[in-house]
């Protein structure tokens, strides 16, 4: 049964990929895109091979850490609020990418690692207020040390923003609205070298998350260590939004919703929720990014708008279908 | 044959009595020691449909436009000018007025301390609060758009009814027309395609609508996305791989970090670093000086061209 659901979430998400790769601001009809795919040095090539096809790949990679990072956090903090940029990253990651603008390095790679920076500091700084007020990782403290830490990034980042070259900084603050129009297969191996080994890690933990989910001691009794779990979790979660942050900005909307939408539509269980949202997750921001791109061609708007357009409705219609009896 | 000269003559006698007028009526109030327009109140209509009512001219003008600030300066009012924004760098007499803050979000209490008669904003919605908060104070408030080639006239004539300095305004219009007309090449069979990329990550460009696309055109280029629904906006690089343009227009003076990216490889003119550098305030801000921009891209598109003509 599990199986087959699988097989069947894999095959849509396959198939939504290659809808990815057939649409985009510059249409082209079927045979120009088999031409296409096959040759790499034309222009409909160049623009297939060289910006569709890694677009595609990396908006399914982003998509299915942010849905597989909810997920872990929705557990690690027990609050179905929480999502991948609760914890203070998107504030560090903000506050690095505006620095880096501000400060005009001039470097072509600048922004992506200051933002990378700049959330793995925010990470470090929320694990060490939360560890240290007490011996154990408490997941309240956590919560409310991400959202003070934050808020603290985000007053400096405002400070800069007002303090230096305001049109510049205008456009940090779109770059950080997300998207994935720099996607590149630069930029795709980038994310895939820092995401696998937290995708890994994450599902190979995701049954002792299930036992988490029964309480902290009845998880001890069953042979989990809940505090090193919370701060695998914690770590694994933290670098896989980084990267994503560090790549295309601040997506909102999947990481929240697609863990909710897997748990009411199939299973709780987290050995099936974790590489299912990976899954919803990575269909779901392909086909947003495509309606992104096609839909005021040949403008393109900002992803997160799409998500939450095309996402909320769709949540919405699940969850009433789910409470109704 | 006879006629037309006496058209002619008629039309210059209107032109001189035309022309007779204002300093006339200038010499009159300075007579009386008076605010020259005390029988006639000064009245403007800004681009928020809002009437601006001036009992005398504004000797004290706190522009939030640097294009305003510029305007100001062009038509001879540039003494009025007691405040601008950090962003106002021409002409370079305007930096040694003091700046009010960045003119986005007006900080009111700033503003009022320079004691104006006459606050310039650009429209916008924010702006429209701190208009209004500005008139309760008893300050008058002008809010307008400058956004294309030809605001410059326009609201030079605004600025130059309300402080006086409508004769400045007048022949700054005037000159300003004949150097436009004489520096617009007129169209092409073929003309340079530009990419004008006012920012790179997210890109966006500028469409018909906008004064970079009106410089590019006027210069004779062709803006590659002048079919854009808005006068800017965020395309994608695929889309600019298709339109595949001849030369790539940035605002700055050396090679744009991003030009390395690789997700740019794809576009050829990007690839071929056919960069055309526009540098200086003339480029950002719809200016008086629009007719010299127009001609240096004249002269960088000609360049561009001979460089790929050449086998």
């Amino acid at each position: 049964m599990i199986a087959r659901r699988f097989v069947l979430l894999s095959i849509a998400a396959l198939l939504v990929m290659l809808f990815g790769v057939a649409v985009g601001s510059v249409s082209l009809s079927p045979g120009e895109l088999l031409a296409g795919l096959r040759g790499a040095g034309t222009t409909h090539g160049l623009i297939l091979w060289h910006l569709r096809v890694p677009r595609v790949l990396l908006a399914f990679l982003v998509g299915g850490g942010l849905g597989v990072t909810g997920a872990a956090l929705q557990a690690l903090v027990r609050n179905p609020l929480a999502d991948p940029y609760l914890l203070g990253l998107s504030g560090g990651a903000g506050l690095g990418a505006v620095a880096a603008i501000a400060l005009n390095t001039g470097t072509a790679w600048a922004v992506p690692l200051a933002a990378f920076a700049g959330a793995l500091g925010a990470v470090a700084l929320v694990y060490r207020l939360a560890v240290v007020s007490g011996r154990r990782l408490d997941p309240r403290v956590l919560l409310l040390a991400g959202v003070v830490v934050g808020a603290f990034a985000g007053a400096i980042r405002s400070a800069i923003i007002v303090l230096s070259d305001a049109p510049r900084l205008r456009n940090a603050i779109v770059w950080l609205l997300g998207g994935l129009g720099s996607a590149s297969w630069d930029s795709l191996l980038l994310l895939a070298a820092y995401s696998i080994i937290p995708l890994v890690v994450l599902w190979y933990v995701a049954r002792q998350l299930d036992l988490l989910a029964l309480g902290e001691e009845t998880a001890a009794h069953l042979g989990a260590d809940p505090e090193r779990l919370k701060r695998i979790v914690y770590l694994a979660a933290s670098l896989l939004t980084a990267a994503s942050v560090a790549t295309c900005g601040i997506i909102g909307f999947v990481g929240l919703v697609i863990p909710h939408a897997v748990r009411r539509a199939w299973t709780p269980l987290h050995r099936v929720l974790v590489p299912a949202s990976f899954l919803a997750g990575g269909s779901f921001l392909v086909l947003a990014d495509a309606l992104a791109r096609t839909v005021m061609r040949p403008l393109e708007l900002p992803v997160g708008v799409v998500t939450a357009l095309v996402g909320v409705p769709l949540f919405a219609v699940l969850l009433r279908r789910t409470l109704t009896p | 044959m006879g006629i037309l000269h006496f058209r002619q003559w008629c039309a210059a006698a209107v032109v001189a009595l035309a022309a007779c007028g204002s300093p006339e009526s200038g010499q009159r109030s300075a007579v009386n020691g008076r605010p020259s327009t005390i029988d006639r109140p000064l009245v403007v209509i800004d681009d928020a449909g809002d009437t601006i009512r001036l009992a005398r001219a504004a000797h004290r003008v706190v522009s939030l436009i640097p294009a305003t600030t510029e305007l100001l300066f062009a038509i001879g009012a540039g003494d009025a000018v007691v405040g601008r924004t950090v962003w106002c760098e021409y002409p370079a007499e305007a930096l040694k007025v003091p700046a009010v803050g960045d003119g986005m979000l007006p900080n009111i209490e700033a503003v009022v301390a320079r004691h104006p008669d006459l606050v310039i904003l650009y429209l916008s919605s924010q702006n429209a609060q701190a208009a209004r908060k500005l008139r309760e104070l008893g300050i008058a408030a002008l809010q307008v758009r400058t956004d294309r080639l030809a605001d410059v006239p326009r609201v030079g004539r605004m600025l130059g009814r309300l402080t006086g300095h409508e004769p400045g305004a007048d022949s700054m219009g005037r000159a300003f027309a004949d150097s436009l007309s004489a520096a617009t090449v007129s169209s092409q069979n073929h003309p340079l395609r530009a990419f004008v990329l006012v920012w790179a990550d997210p890109p966006m460009t500028v469409g018909a609508g906008s004064y970079l696309s009106e410089l590019v055109e006027r210069a004779g280029g062709e803006n590659v996305y002048a079919d854009l629904p808005a006068s800017s906006g965020q395309i994608s690089v695929e889309s600019a791989v298709e339109r595949n343009p001849d030369i790539v227009l940035v605002l700055g003076k050396a090679t744009p970090a991003f030009a390395k990216r690789p997700e740019w490889q794809a576009v050829p003119a990007i690839r071929e670093h056919a960069f055309v550098f526009a540098d200086g305030t003339e480029f950002g801000q719809p200016s008086p000086r629009a007719p010299s921009a127009i001609r240096f891209l004249t002269g960088q598109f000609r360049a561009h061209q001979a460089a790929g003509a050449r086998p």
